[in-house]
């Protein structure tokens, strides 16, 4: 990967080539990048050429599978992820537990609403405008009936090692998982884009489309008992399902924000048609219009950064020495800045690095459009003991500068 | 509401095995422990220098999915820098953690794991040590939430739990160190360090800082730190177990 | 022994409790390590510490000058060479009887020949769930190794420790691997020590069942007991399935020597065997 003349390591008494060398003293090659003797002049910085805090070259295209709903390819280095997005209709008489708990009050779905309430502030300024009893019911409708199906599959050939035919690996599906926790933890897509509503006719149909106050009126009447008209006139009839499929086709390192990338590059390209409860019929009919579909309105853009810890001592697993405690710890970043860096936290790991990095990072954040707050939305930190509060801090930091990058780039594509 | 429960070696054919129970949280976990064991045919995949550590998380009531297989690769990572697998007998065998979930509400799919985490991490710590597994040191985790007044919530029901802004599970090591870190939900940086400290309280009943810090004191003066916790379970077992020697000294 | 310290993986070992025996080297046993400044500066002297690796007693022997954790020992059997052990037979071959320790393990050989005074035409017959009483001789080095067992000192040719080779007749119990360390310290005491790892059990039954004709036991450290009263004639198998409760009740139950004592008279009367 790096060419000779980036490789101070190899001395002239050992002619062994770079790639050789990285490959048989891994460990010590990445070391000898990052470290380079003071005398050579040269800059602290990583096999690839990136410095410790520099991603790969991001870019992305969206749109390019014409089948689907919403696509999107994202490229990271040599890390590359496909999404496709397809939405199929889900009648609420197919869901068990509709006629109970749904259908017959429309305002009762909600236990998590009752207990939000009281310790909600007033003036506390959530996400993007909306109330917060809207965000619960959100929440509660893509999870109970899984409305959002993410699957991820590392293909066979993105990585030697992938045998074609072997069921998902347990990173594939831990991965899955990770993103459909975020999914949800984030609330990126809104409930009220997935929902097919019929209408009674005796209301005009424009107000089929857009309806966030409306709605919210309108349940609140009903809760009161005093409209009983106005909650018969609106019946959510089925919902739209949106089965995401991730495939890596080439992986090279860092696969979570890639796919995570690609997801969301896809949601934002997502359209889905206009649909409404056909009463004659009994079916939900879609419009065939370009023009009528919309798309999906997401809750601000939740980016991720992964960060990998490379230790200096490649044998402090063998060799048995005192580790400092937190507050020696301390006291040792301090004197850092002195002498002689004994960790490197690397941005966007690729393949070869994440084999050298036991410690793992990884922060979504999102810059709340309105009032430029950051807010984190998922935070990982696991295997090992150096990331600690203040390189946590700065952590964040670059990944807020990742998210004006990510930012640029989506919206351009 | 009580503290957690544990009980060591609950289990008399593996080689370690830890009950545990928080009644907070509702969970109540049964972890087992064998090592060092050799693992049936995949000798060319072992690590010949260290062990292999293996973690299986079963759900109480439903056949294991990707969220088994995430939660099991977060206990491994953390586990993996704790367990000692280059001690002598260890080195190309085994570390088979296996962790059954016997008791707490329900996960759905995709839904979190962390309200359970710290009870995965303890008995598997538990377990560890009643296997005497050589361990580089342990470590105490606790489950925090925020709700959406910005106040935080010990140890949260699976209700408050649902309704928080964002969920945190924190696990120290008995030295100090940030172990673990797994939060979601909506939260910014200053709130996560307002969980730090507190979670540091928790588990261990001191503050790294002192001004905020004497807050979560104050409030968790009648509960034991949670490294306490660890370490008197651990005591009255090796104390039940030698009584003969310990009396006749 | 001074008040007994319980240390925990991480702990380091307090300087005070060291063995003060200044001259010899310290030896350290299981569940310690000594650890070394990972950056020494030149300044300071290099600085090591001990610490602990599991949990459990520290024990110091002030003679050896060794410390060592004892921990947990309620655990799996795992073959240590001279161990004594109760195998199964289960199959055998030409050369090997292929016998079961534990049943989780695989098969350990015992040679047809390690047998006091065998050979090939005096070698004993074993079927297939006969037990033999033997002394681990190797482990072998890596994974699958074979565990290799034998009842005879391949040195002297003789039985050694006594007592080894096959156990006819009696009955083996289940016990606690802790315990079964317990009673073959106790069993392997000089007899005017009373209360070795506080087992007063087998004098006790020792005393009580004299007059019905004694008894013999084997204790195995994979968890087995093997208890036999053939002397006893009509009382054998009464004596023999009383020894066995009492062993398998003080092992679960923990059981002080004053209980011990109480135990076995509580049993022996309610086994009707008249002492």
């Amino acid at each position: 990967m790096a060419s000779s003349a980036t490789a101070p390591t190899a001395p002239p008494a050992l002619s062994l080539p770079p790639s050789q060398f990285a490959r048989l003293q891994p460990h010590a090659y990445l070391l000898a990048h990052l470290s380079p003797p003071a005398s050579s002049q040269q800059p602290s910085i990583r096999a690839n050429g990136r410095a410790p805090s520099q991603f790969r070259i991001t870019s992305a295209n969206t749109g390019s599978l014409t089948h689907t709903n919403g696509s999107a390819v994202v490229r990271l280095g040599d890390t590359t992820a496909v999404c496709g997005i397809k939405a199929e209709i889900l009648h609420t008489e197919d869901i068990a537990s509709w006629s109970v708990s749904h259908a017959s009050s429309p305002s009762a779905p909600n236990k998590r609403r009752k207990l939000t309430n009281p310790t909600e502030k007033p003036g506390e300024d959530r996400q993007d405008g909306s109330s917060q009893a809207e965000d619960d019911d959100d929440n509660s409708y893509i999870e109970d009936f899984s409305l959002l199906v993410p699957n991820l599959s590392l293909s066979t050939g993105c990585a030697p090692g992938f045998i074609p035919g072997a069921p998902p690996s347990a990173h594939a599906q831990s991965l899955s998982h990770q993103i459909l926790s975020l999914l949800h933890s984030s609330r990126l897509v809104r409930s009220e884009d997935l929902q097919i509503w019929y209408q009674r006719p005796n209301l005009g149909p424009e107000e089929l489309e857009r309806h966030n106050e409306d709605e919210q009126m309108d349940v609140d009447s009903a809760q009161d008992g005093s409209g009983g008209v106005a909650s018969e006139v609106r019946e959510i009839k089925a919902f739209w399902v949106l089965y995401i499929d991730i495939m890596i086709i080439s992986l090279a390192g860092n696969p979570f924000d890639v796919a995570w990338t690609a997801v969301l590059a896809a949601l934002r390209d997502t359209k889905l048609p206009r649909a409404w409860w056909d009463a004659d019929n009994e079916a939900v009919v879609c419009s065939d219009l370009v023009s009528e579909a919309r798309k999906l309105s997401l809750r601000g853009l939740p980016v991720s950064s992964s960060f990998g810890v490379f230790e200096a001592d490649a044998a402090s697993g063998w060799r048995a020495v005192i580790v400092p405690d937190a507050e020696e710890e301390r006291k040792i970043a301090e004197s850092d800045r002195k002498g002689i860096q004994r960790r490197w936290v690397l941005a966007d790991p690729d393949g070869y690095e994440e084999g050298l990095a036991q410690e793992r990072v990884c922060l979504v954040v999102d810059k709340v459009q309105q009032n430029g707050k950051i807010v984190i939305v998922k935070l990982e930190k696991n295997g090992g003991f150096a990331v600690d509060r203040k390189q946590m801090k700065e952590l964040v930091e670059t990944s807020v500068r990742r998210w004006q990058d990510i930012n640029q780039i989506l919206k351009e594509c | 509401m009580g503290g957690p429960i544990a009980s060591l070696h609950p289990l008399s054919r593996a080689d370690g095995s830890a009950s545990y129970k928080c009644p907070a949280t509702g969970s109540n976990v049964l972890g087992s422990v064998n090592a060092p064991i050799e693992l049936p045919g995949r000798r060319d995949a072992l690590k010949p220098e260290d062990a292999t550590i293996e973690v299986f998380v079963k759900p109480g009531t439903a056949p294991g999915g990707v969220g088994e297989r995430h939660i099991e690769g977060i206990l491994r990572g953390a586990l993996g820098r704790i367990i000692l697998g280059r001690e002598k007998g260890y080195p190309r065998r085994g570390v088979v953690i296996t962790l059954a979930v016997v008791g707490c509400d329900n996960i759905a799919r995709g839904s979190s794991y962390l309200p359970i985490l710290p009870a995965l991490l303890h008995t598997s710590i538990l377990a560890l040590l009643s296997a005497s597994v050589p361990l580089s040191m342990t470590f105490s985790a606790t489950v925090l939430a925020v709700d959406s007044s910005g106040e935080i919530v010990c140890e949260p029901s699976s209700t408050d739990a649902a309704a928080a802004a964002s969920l945190h599970v924190l696990a120290f090591t008995s030295q100090g160190h940030l172990l673990l870190n797994e939060s979601e939900g909506r939260f910014d940086f200053d709130t996560w360090e307002r969980v730090y400290e507190r979670a540091l309280a928790i588990c261990h009943g001191t503050s790294a800082l002192g001004s905020d810090g004497d807050v979560a004191m104050s409030e968790n003066v009648d509960a034991q730190p949670l490294e306490g916790f660890v370490r008197d379970t651990v005591e009255d077992h090796i104390h039940r177990e030698y009584a003969w020697k310990i009396d006749a000294a | 022994m001074s008040s007994p310290l319980i240390l925990l993986p991480g702990d380091e070992v307090p300087t005070d409790y060291l063995p003060s025996n200044g001259s010899a080297p310290l030896r350290l046993g299981p569940g310690l390590r000594l650890l070394s400044e990972a950056h020494p500066t030149p300044a300071s002297t290099s600085k090591h510490v001990l610490t602990a690796t599991q949990a459990g007693i520290l024990s110091t022997d002030n003679k050896r000058n060794a410390i060592s954790i004892l921990s947990s020992s309620n655990r799996r059997y795992v073959p240590t060479p001279n161990d004594l052990v109760i195998a199964q037979v289960h199959h055998s071959s030409v050369d090997y009887f292929y016998c079961m320790i534990t049943p989780q393990s695989p098969h350990a050989v015992l040679g047809q020949l390690s047998f006091e005074g065998a050979t090939k035409k005096t070698r004993p017959m074993l079927q297939g769930g006969d037990l033999v009483y033997a002394r681990v001789l190797s482990t072998g080095l890596g994974a699958g190794a074979e565990v290799e067992i034998a009842c005879v000192n391949p040195a002297t040719g003789k039985s050694e420790p006594g007592g080894l080779g096959p156990l006819k007749g009696g009955m083996v119990f289940d016990i606690s691997t802790g315990f079964a360390a317990r009673l073959i310290r106790a069993s392997s005491a000089p007899s005017e020590q009373q209360e070795v790892a506080g087992l007063v059990v087998l004098d006790e039954l020792g005393k009580k069942l004299e007059k019905v004709g004694g008894f013999e036991i084997a204790v195995g450290r994979n968890g087995k007991v093997w208890v036999d009263c053939s002397n006893s004639e009509d009382n054998a198998v009464r004596a023999t399935v009383a020894i066995g409760r009492c062993l398998t009740a003080i092992d679960e139950h923990n059981l002080n020597p004053t209980d011990q004592r109480k135990l076995v008279t509580r049993i022996l009367r309610e086994m009707k065997i008249e002492s």
